[in-house]
């Protein structure tokens, strides 16, 4: 206690008045209240922006990867979005909760709320916003420049590249950077990771081989036919969708094409399979084999007749 | 001739006039320091020397701070939040729970007993004197203790809890229905006892 404080009979009143005069106390400043005020609001409106922009990210991901080409890399859907999911988003949404609860419970009237209405209210705004903001691209954005400008980030792009550049696993990424004027077999394909590759698209279909054209960044499956030389064989071509104007509906249909090219591979399978029993004896000539009929997505798609016919 | 009915200037506008002259702060300490120098006793405040060094606290904190008064609150609500902070850091420096006579007499006994309407659900097995109360009081838990009290002995609505505990409406309720079974309780457990 202050020593000031009185151990005798005189009056409270007086005391204090005594104690005001002499500690010069003064009543704070309005500003500093406003301030405070303020201040709290402004970190509540902050807390709630970046929950939103967290939801707008992790929205981006999962309607993303509902078409993604999971087969292609994975064992299943769930193994898939297990490597997806944006932990550090989820995270950050977390935490932005947190500190939106803390702060509107910090405002003047803000302890008059029971928890869960302010737990409700924030996630309402965060999951609100976050949806306008995915719906105006922001969730790619913000996601693809924190990706660009910073190497420990791994945006959805880098984790795509990441995912796909892998050609022992039968998978690349990139563009062709050469093919002949006349009908060919073969093309060069350099990949994101600089190396250039010479591609038998024997088994390409015409879409395939116009897409390769647009000198576009590109999907590859197929198999690596001989990794030291870089010789690979492809089996489907598809576009880069990691892009902000790419529609749900283009991602739909990219993701059809998919199915049916890996179901057109798992045919030929079966077919070949049936002929070579067929013929064995009395072929001079053995069918030429499919090297798409056992890539690993055709292993691990189970193939419906509504794709493979 | 009628003389025009001068009423006293309410607690608000006392805040407003001390802001221009610090001389009205005294009518504000006068109102209340005999119900705050209670209220504190009630929260283990007791020694009389104690009482004044908090209660001086109180005031100076409430002078400092008159411009940060919400006026969407009654007075009576901030400065009793106020003093409630005051009592709790002064037994938590001073490492003491609160003890002795929370409530003063028979009177106060009475008026927590007739409290019907809040008392409905909490059966009392005896008719319970002063000094079982403010044994049964000391026995539950603080978060319970402190509603109760403001409820039934300085006769606060629940709106005005709310705003002195800092808590929603809602929880003084639920606060105030477990205190009373927890206090029923103990009071039933000290008649057992005696």
């Amino acid at each position: 206690m202050n020593n000031n404080q009185t151990k005798n009979t005189k009056p409270l009143k007086e005391t204090l008045f005594e104690r005001i005069e002499s500690e010069r106390v003064c009543p704070k400043s309005r500003l500093i209240f406003q301030s405070k005020e303020c201040f709290v609001w402004f970190f509540w409106f902050l807390s709630v922006v970046i929950g939103a922009l967290a939801v707008a990210v992790s929205l981006f991901v999962v309607i993303h990867h509902q078409f993604a080409f999971y087969e292609a890399t994975h064992n299943n859907f769930f193994t898939f979005m297990l490597d997806v999911l944006p932990y550090l988003w989820i995270l950050m949404f977390l935490i932005m909760v947190y500190v939106a609860i803390y702060n509107l419970k910090h405002t003047a009237h803000g302890y008059r709320y029971p928890v869960w209405v302010i737990l409700s209210s924030s996630l309402v705004l965060s999951f609100a916003g976050g949806s306008a903001l995915q719906l105006f691209g922001f969730g790619y954005t913000v996601d693809k420049i924190l990706g660009d400008h910073m190497d420990m980030y791994v945006s959805q792009e880098k984790l795509e590249k990441k995912m796909w550049q892998d050609p022992d696993d039968g998978r690349l990424v990139g563009k062709q950077v050469f093919s002949t004027l006349a009908p060919t077999s073969t093309i060069v394909f350099e990949d994101v990771a600089g190396r250039r590759w010479r591609m038998d698209v024997s088994e390409l279909p015409v879409r395939d081989l116009e897409l390769l054209a647009t000198n576009k960044t590109v999907k590859l499956i197929g198999k690596s036919v001989n990794e030291k030389v870089h010789i690979f064989h492809a089996c489907g071509a598809f576009p880069w969708m990691m892009e902000k104007d790419v529609t749900l509906a283009q991602m739909n249909e990219e993701r059809r094409v998919f199915v049916q090219r890996v179901s057109e591979h798992a045919k030929k399978a079966k077919e070949q399979l049936f002929m070579t029993g067929e013929r064995s004896f009395d072929s001079a000539v053995l069918p030429r084999q499919s090297v798409c009929a056992t890539i690993a997505p055709v292993r691990k798609m189970p193939v419906g007749d509504e794709f493979g016919g | 001739m009628e003389q025009p009915l001068h009423l006293p200037p309410s607690d608000e506008e006392l805040v407003k006039m001390t802001l221009q002259d610090k001389s009205h702060f005294g009518v504000l300490v006068d109102r209340y320091q005999a119900k705050l120098a209670r209220y504190i006793a009630r929260l283990g405040v007791r020694d009389p020397e104690d009482q004044m060094d908090v209660l001086q606290d109180i005031f100076l904190k409430t002078y400092r701070n008159l411009n940060g008064f919400d006026t969407s609150l009654h007075f009576s609500s901030w400065i009793y939040r106020i003093a409630h902070n005051e009592a709790i850091s002064w037994y938590r420096k001073k490492n003491v729970r609160p003890e002795g006579h929370l409530i003063g007499d028979s009177e106060e006994i009475i008026g927590f007993l007739s409290a019907k309407d809040e008392s409905a659900d909490a059966q009392f097995d005896k008719t319970v004197n002063a000094k079982e109360v403010n044994e049964a009081l000391l026995k539950i838990d603080e978060k319970y203790r402190e509603v109760i009290i403001l409820r039934f002995f300085e006769h606060k609505d629940y709106d005005e809890i709310s705003d002195i505990l800092k808590i929603p409406v809602g929880s003084v309720g639920t606060l105030l229905h477990r205190g009373k079974k927890q206090l029923a309780d103990a009071l039933n457990q000290e008649a057992i006892r005696i």
